[in-house]
C-alpha cells in the first residue's frame, strides 16, 4: 500500500505544492486566455477570408488599399461568430443525448449497482449539487466519463472493468473528478470550443477548396504581385488557423482535466484514492480494448484511444501525461 | 448638472448595495440549503440503525452492551435534533457522540466473519457506512459555505449591509469532544 503512494521521479516542469483553491483558480485564468485566444482566432479568419475577398474583387489589387479596415472583413468576422453561437446553442440543447448514443453507456438504477449509486451521491452532496444519473459502460476497459450542459442534466458513467479493479477509495477518487467536470461546468466548456474549432477547420477548408477552383479558371498573371500577396496571406492563413486552434483544444482540454483533479481533492479532501486510482489505470492502459474514438474522447478520464506511438506529440493530446497527473496530486497532498 | 451627477452616484451606490445585500441572501441561503442536507442524511441514519442492530444483535452475542449504546445515542441523538431548524450545540453533540459509537461498532464487526457472509447485513452495513461518508461529506460542504458566509458578513463592505439587515453568523459544525475521543482511541492499523 505504502509503496503505490511514493510517487516516482517525473521529469518537466515541477509543480509547487499549493492547494486546490489556487490550483483551480490558476486553471480558469489558463483556460480564460486560451479560449480568447480562440475566438480572436475565429474572428480574425473570417476577417481575412473576407478581406482577401474583397482585395480579389477591387480590380487592380492595390495592397496599400487593403491596410485600410475590409468592410467585408468586418463581415466575414461577424458571419463566423453568428454562426459559432448558433451551434452553440443547437449542441447545448441536444448534445447530451448524442454523447450517451456515442459511449454506449447505460443507465443503472440503485438496486443493480448500491455501491457505485451511494458513491456517486456522496460526491454530489460534497459538491453541493443535484446528484447525476449513473451509468455503465459494459466493457473490461478501465474509464469514466462525465455527460451534461448543466450541472441539474449531469450524468456520470463508469465502465465494468473500472468497477471490478478499483476499491472503494479509488472509486470515490475517479467519481469525484467525474464531479469535478460536472461542477466546473467543463462539458459546456469543452462543446464550446469543439464548435469554435470545427467551425474554424471548416471555414479554412472551405477557403481552400474555393482558392483552388478559382485559381484554375483566373490565374493566368496579368494583374501582378498584388495578388500573389493577397493570395499567399489567405492559404497561410487557411492551412495555419486550423492547427492552431486543434493545439488550443486540446490545451483547453489538458487544462481542464488538472482541475477535475484539483477539484476531485477539494471533495474528497483525499488525494490517495485519486492517486491510487490513476496508478491501476496506467498499469492497465496497453492491455485495455479501445473505447470510445476521436470524437468522444475529449469526456473520458483517461484518453480511450491509444496514441499511435507511445511518445506522440504533447501538443495535439486531450490529456495530460498519467505521470505529471499524479505528480500534481501528489504535490497537493503534500502542501 | 450637479443635480444629474448627485442622482447618478445616488443610483448607482443604491445598485451595488442590492447587488451586496443579494449576494449575502444567496451565501445564507447555500448555509441553510447545506444544512438541510445534513439533516436529510441524519434522520437516515435514525432509520438505518435499528435495522442494522436487529439483524447483527444474533451474530454479536458478546456485544451487547456497544449495540446498547449504539441504540441510546440514536434515541439522545434524535431527542437532541427534534425541531431544531439549525445546528444547536446539543446536537452536535449528541450526532458526534453517535458517530463514535457506530465507529466502534463497525470496528467491532470485523471480528465476526459471519456477518460478511449475511447479504442483508453487507447491504446495512454498505448503506450505514455510506450514510456516514454523507453526513461528512455533508458537513464539509456546510462548513465551506458558512466559512464563505461568515467571512463575507465580517468583511467590508459586506459587514454595513450584514448588520443593518440582521445577517448572523452562522454556526459551524466543528468535529466535538467525544468524536475526536474516539478518533484517538481508535486501533492504528498498519499498512504495510
Amino acid at each position: 500500500m505504502n509503496a503505490a503512494v511514493t510517487a516516482e521521479p517525473v521529469t518537466g516542469p515541477r509543480v509547487n505544492g499549493t492547494d486546490f483553491l489556487s490550483a483551480q483558480a490558476e486553471n480558469r485564468r489558463n483556460t480564460r486566455w486560451l479560449i480568447l485566444i480562440l475566438i480572436l482566432l475565429g474572428l480574425i479568419l473570417g476577417y481575412v477570408i473576407g478581406w482577401a475577398l474583397e482585395a480579389w474583387a477591387s480590380a487592380d489589387y492595390q495592397v496599400a488599399d487593403t491596410l485600410n479596415i475590409s468592410a467585408l472583413g468586418i463581415l466575414g468576422a461577424l458571419a463566423l461568430g453568428g454562426i459559432g453561437i448558433i451551434a452553440s446553442i443547437v449542441t447545448f440543447s441536444s448534445g447530451d443525448r448524442i454523447i450517451m448514443k456515442l459511449t454506449g453507456a447505460e443507465e443503472v438504477t440503485a438496486e443493480t449497482e448500491p455501491v457505485l449509486h451511494n458513491v456517486v451521491e456522496e460526491m454530489a452532496i460534497a459538491a453541493g449539487l443535484p446528484k447525476p444519473r449513473v451509468a455503465v459502460i459494459e466493457t473490461e476497459a478501465l474509464n469514466a466519463f462525465a455527460t451534461g450542459m448543466s450541472p441539474q442534466k449531469a450524468t456520470i458513467g463508469v465502465t465494468r472493468g473500472l468497477l471490478k479493479s478499483l476499491n472503494r477509495e479509488q472509486l470515490q477518487g475517479v467519481v469525484a473528478h467525474e464531479m469535478g467536470h460536472v461542477l466546473n461546468l467543463d462539458i459546456r466548456y469543452m462543446a464550446a470550443v469543439g464548435i469554435m474549432v470545427g467551425l474554424i477547420a471548416l471555414v479554412s477548408d472551405l477557403a481552400l477548396r474555393s482558392l483552388r477552383m478559382g485559381g484554375r479558371s483566373r490565374s493566368s498573371g496579368k494583374k501582378g504581385g498584388g495578388a500573389l500577396i493577397v493570395l499567399l496571406i489567405l492559404v497561410l492563413f487557411a492551412i495555419l488557423a486550423p492547427l492552431a486552434a486543434q493545439a488550443v483544444r486540446f490545451a483547453v482540454s489538458r487544462q481542464r482535466e488538472y482541475l477535475a483533479d484539483a477539484t476531485a481533492v477539494q471533495l474528497t479532501r483525499n488525494p490517495l484514492g485519486l492517486i491510487g486510482a490513476l496508478k491501476v489505470l496506467e498499469g492497465h492502459k496497453e492491455k485495455a480494448p479501445e473505447i470510445g474514438n476521436r470524437a468522444t474522447q475529449h469526456i473520458f478520464i483517461v484518453n480511450p484511444v491509444k496514441a499511435f506511438k507511445s511518445g506522440g506529440s504533447a501538443l495535439f493530446a486531450t490529456h495530460p501525461s498519467l505521470a505529471e497527473r499524479i505528480e500534481r496530486l501528489t504535490n497537493l497532498g503534500r502542501g | 448638472m450637479a443635480f444629474w451627477i448627485v442622482l447618478g452616484l445616488i443610483v448607482a451606490i443604491g445598485f451595488w448595495g442590492v447587488s451586496l445585500y443579494n449576494r449575502l441572501v444567496r451565501l445564507k441561503t447555500q448555509v441553510a440549503n447545506g444544512w438541510a442536507q445534513i439533516d436529510v442524511q441524519l434522520k437516515r441514519r435514525y432509520d438505518l440503525i435499528p435495522n442494522l442492530v436487529e439483524s447483527v444483535k444474533d451474530y454479536m452475542g458478546y456485544e451487547q452492551e456497544t449495540l446498547r449504546q449504539v441504540i441510546e445515542a440514536r434515541n439522545s441523538a434524535v431527542k437532541a435534533n427534534a425541531g431544531t431548524a439549525t445546528p444547536s450545540a446539543a446536537s452536535l453533540n449528541a450526532e458526534s457522540a453517535l458517530t463514535a459509537s457506530l465507529g466502534r461498532l463497525f470496528a467491532l464487526s470485523e471480528n465476526y466473519p459471519n456477518l460478511k457472509a449475511n447479504e442483508t447485513v453487507q447491504q446495512l452495513m454498505e448503506e450505514l457506512s455510506s450514510t456516514e461518508n454523507k453526513i461528512g461529506f455533508a458537513r464539509q460542504f456546510y462548513n465551506d459555505s458558512a466559512t464563505a458566509y461568515n467571512t463575507a458578513v465580517l468583511s467590508f463592505p459586506d459587514n454595513l449591509i450584514a448588520g443593518r439587515f440582521g445577517f448572523e453568523q452562522a454556526t459551524l459544525w466543528q468535529v466535538a469532544e467525544a468524536e475526536r475521543a474516539a478518533v484517538e482511541a481508535a486501533p492504528k492499523v498498519d499498512l504495510r
